[in-house]
Parts: C-alpha cells; sequence; structure tokens
C-alpha cells in the first residue's frame, strides 16, 4: 500500500486543517468566477454567424487547445516517403497520446535522483515552449 | 414510554398551536401587504390583493388573479417584471419568521414539559443517524486521516482545482441546459435568448465558457506537476492512466461543446476536425460516420455531440474522477524529492 509513513510532526489531519486550506483554494476561484461573471455582464462571450452549410469561411481554425495539432497537420507536406501527409499528421498525435498513456511502464525505474529530475523538468519546458510557440503559429498563420 | 404518554401529547399538542399560528401568519401577510391599483386596473403587475372586499362581505381570502389575466410565471425570464419578486419576498421573510417562532415554541414547551435542558438539533440528528448506522468512528477515521505537511505547497493544488472547476462546469452547464434547445433551427436563437433574456444569462455562459479554459490548462499543470515530480511511478501508474483519460476526456468536452452554439466558426470547426478524426488509418471512415451520424455534419451531428457533452462525457469523467481520488487516498500524496 503506501511507501510513506509519516511521524505525527510532519503532519497535518486531513479534517480540519487540510480542509480549510483546500476551502480558502475554492474562496479564491469562486472570487475569480464572480470576476468572470462581472465580466461576462460587461462583454459577453458572443457568438458569429448562424451556421451555413453551404459556406465555407477562409480560415477555419479549431480551439486554442487544438491549434498546434493543427498546425502540425497542416505543415506536413502532403506526400511524405509515400504516404500521405495527412495519415501521417494524424498518427503522430496519436502515438504520442499513447506514449504518454503507457508512460509509467516505459519509465518504471523507481529513480529519485536530482539529475533525473532536472531531466524531466527540462524536457517538460522543451515541451510547453514548443506547443505554444506552435499555437502562436497557428495563431497568427 | 408509552406512546400516548402526558409528555408527548403536551409536545404535540404546542406543535399544532405552533403550526397554526404560522399558517395564520403567512396566510395574513398577504392581508397586510398595501393593495395595488384594483382588479382590472394596471396590466403590468398581477393582482394579488384580497377579493373585492367593497362590493361583498369582507372575506380574509387571498384570491388567484381572474382567469383572464395572465399570471406570467416566466415573466422573470423574459425580462418583463410583474411583481413576483414581492410575494416571494413576502413568503421568505415571514415564512422564515414563521419557522423561528415554531421552532421557539417547540424548544420552550420541550424542556418545560420534560424537565431537561435542551438538547441541539444537530446533536440529535448525528445522534439519531448514529444509532442507527454507526458511522462515527469510520468517519472520524476517515477524516482525521493524516496528510503530509509537504502536501500544502501551491503545485499540489492544481488537481484539487481542476475537480473544483469541474463542479463549477457542471453547476452552470446545468443552468444553460434549461435553456438551451439542440436542434439546428433553435440552437443559435436559444443561445442568443441566453446571452440576452435570461437573467444571469450572459454571466452563466461567461463562466461555463472561461472556466472550461481554465480547466484544461490547470489539467496539463497538474500533469506536468506530476510527470516532473516523477510521481507517476510505482506504485501509481494506474493513476497515470486515469489521469490521462481524464485529459482525453476533457478534451472531449471542449471538442464537443464547441459545435453547441451552431454558428459558423463552431460548424467548420467541427467540420474540419471530424474530417481529421476521418484520415486516422484503417479505422478513419467508421469515426468519421460516428461522430457525424452520417457523412456530412447536420442536426444528428448536433444531438449527437450534446449528448457526449452532457451525459456521456460527464458521467464517464465523474467515474474516472471517482477511482483517481480514491486511489489518491489509498496511496497517500507522492514524496517530493
Amino acid at each position: 500500500m503506501s511507501d510513506i509513513q509519516h511521524s505525527t510532526d510532519d503532519t497535518i489531519p486531513f479534517f480540519p486543517d487540510h480542509v480549510k486550506t483546500e476551502f480558502y483554494v475554492v474562496l479564491g476561484i469562486l472570487a475569480v468566477v464572480l470576476i468572470i461573471a462581472i465580466a461576462g455582464f460587461i462583454k459577453p462571450v458572443g457568438l458569429g454567424e448562424p451556421a451555413d452549410p453551404l459556406n465555407t469561411p477562409l480560415h477555419v481554425k479549431p480551439e486554442w487547445y487544438f491549434l498546434s495539432l493543427y498546425q502540425i497537420l497542416k505543415k506536413i507536406p502532403p506526400m511524405v516517403l509515400g504516404i500521405q501527409g495527412k495519415t501521417i499528421g494524424v498518427v503522430i498525435p496519436i502515438v504520442l497520446v499513447a506514449l504518454v498513456f503507457v508512460w509509467p511502464f516505459i519509465d518504471s525505474k523507481a529513480d529519485k535522483s536530482r539529475r533525473v529530475y532536472w531531466i524531466r523538468l527540462a524536457f517538460s519546458i522543451f515541451a510547453v515552449v514548443a506547443i505554444i510557440a506552435l499555437t502562436i503559429w497557428g495563431e497568427v498563420s | 414510554m408509552r406512546f400516548f404518554s402526558l409528555k408527548r401529547f403536551g409536545m404535540l399538542f404546542m406543535l399544532v398551536i405552533a403550526v397554526g399560528l404560522m399558517v395564520f401568519i403567512t396566510t395574513h401577510a398577504q392581508a397586510i401587504s398595501p393593495p395595488s391599483s384594483g382588479g382590472s386596473g394596471d396590466p403590468s403587475s398581477p393582482d394579488w390583493t384580497l377579493s373585492d372586499v367593497s362590493s361583498s362581505p369582507p372575506q380574509l381570502i387571498a384570491t388567484p388573479p381572474p382567469a383572464t389575466q395572465d399570471t406570467c410565471s416566466s415573466c422573470h425570464i423574459l425580462g418583463q417584471n410583474k411583481g413576483l419578486w414581492t410575494p416571494l419576498a413576502r413568503w421568505t421573510l415571514f415564512g422564515s419568521l414563521g419557522l423561528l417562532f415554531v421552532f421557539g415554541v417547540f424548544r420552550s414547551a420541550s424542556t418545560w414539559v420534560t424537565r431537561s435542558p435542551w438538547k441541539p438539533l444537530t446533536n440529535r440528528a448525528v445522534g439519531w443517524v448514529d444509532d442507527r448506522y454507526k458511522i462515527s468512528e469510520p468517519l472520524t477515521k476517515i477524516l482525521k486521516k493524516p496528510v503530509p505537511k509537504y502536501a500544502l505547497h501551491w503545485w499540489y493544488c492544481l488537481g484539487g482545482i481542476t475537480a473544483f472547476l469541474f463542479v463549477v462546469l457542471g453547476i452552470t452547464g446545468i443552468l444553460l441546459a434549461f435553456y438551451y434547445k439542440p436542434t439546428p433551427e433553435a440552437a443559435y436563437s436559444s443561445i442568443q435568448f441566453i446571452e440576452s433574456q435570461v437573467y444571469f444569462g450572459s454571466a452563466i455562459r461567461a463562466i461555463h465558457h472561461w472556466c472550461a479554459n481554465a480547466m484544461i490548462v490547470m489539467c496539463v499543470a497538474h500533469m506536468l506537476r506530476v510527470f516532473i515530480m516523477g510521481a507517476y511511478k510505482r506504485p501509481r501508474e494506474l493513476n497515470w492512466l486515469s489521469g490521462v483519460l481524464l485529459l482525453i476526456l476533457t478534451l472531449v468536452f471542449g471538442f464537443t461543446g464547441y459545435l453547441l452554439p451552431w454558428d459558423q466558426r463552431a460548424f467548420w470547426a467541427t467540420t474540419v476536425g471530424s474530417e481529421i478524426a476521418g484520415a486516422i488509418p484503417a479505422i478513419g471512415n467508421l469515426a468519421l460516420v460516428l461522430l457525424r451520424v452520417g457523412w456530412n455534419v447536420t442536426g444528428d451531428t448536433l444531438s449527437r455531440f450534446y449528448g457526449l457533452h452532457v451525459i456521456i462525457v460527464p458521467l464517464a469523467t465523474v467515474a474516472f474522477m471517482v477511482t483517481h481520488f480514491l486511489m489518491i487516498r489509498r496511496q497517500g500524496i507522492a514524496k517530493p524529492l
């Protein structure tokens, strides 16, 4: 079961101490929600033109969180090594997600060293920067 | 104690008197309200006054408005306020005062009849439940479980914030579903109606929209935190798996919810998105037809996305969240380096 044995000095009871902290976090979020509500009164989210299946707009863009994937898909040449570029652009994200999905079984060594921690941190920063760059590129293009 | 003891009878008697008093007060709260311009006067406010006292023998009964007059129970939604708040406020005020009075009478009667000090209602309720189900001991054990102090760092809050944002989205989503109509003819105008006519409609929609975006950010941030700290390692592999599934479900939430306004952007984003799903080798066409319900994005697609967005994906998300939390609870929070 648990691999951690705590002494009573470095723990707090779940209730009320930990719940109280969580409650303050919830209050903070609710304050933000209130600000969003006021902003929604002043400037509603709004709607575009009604959907028209016969009229394709010039720039079709997905939501921002799919924009990086969409940008990869757009920038792949139509034919790579005899395979359709579109297929590659779809398969790459699926393979990436599958890799993320099974990652704990690939990296299963119990390693608590600082060095591996820095490698993971650097890799995460690189991935985040790459995704943000692709998103911005997709947004302005 | 016999059932028809004097003690019980006395308390019951007092209770009946108190309830009678409450009914008397609340019904007469209407009688003391200022009369409006009369039965057939201003049509913009419903007739909450008594029946015409001058022409008929005085009777203290509040009558409903005449049948010809629109009682307009939806006027508060349409923005034409026809005095619905006044009776509501009146009932709330006098009703709660009445309940308070009943409680006071009951409490006095009880202490007088039983000759023992008053036991608070919360203690009684807790005692009643614990008497039957004996949950106080396991509940204490669950609630007093020690949590390590390092779990108070801000980066351990990200997952909890995601979960709370899901709750906020659930509540605002239910409120939006009261007015939203998932058909190609009515979807767009129902959202216009929500934005412009429904009380707090634009605020609720703004909360739903922005909290959905924030939830994705928080979800990814939580995942990065777990990855960087190596908290996915043995014995927490399944927690990582359920977390990745939750992130995918959140993205499905975003994808299906984006179509619902049925504007140009939504329609064509879904067209392109499902087309990309159609490019998956081997199962592409199957995925495309399952998403679109046919070869084109139509009203059937809208119905399917609505069903996914409000029923299937929420149920799956709640199920995975529960397993996620139970596993955390069982294993404790991973120790930092």
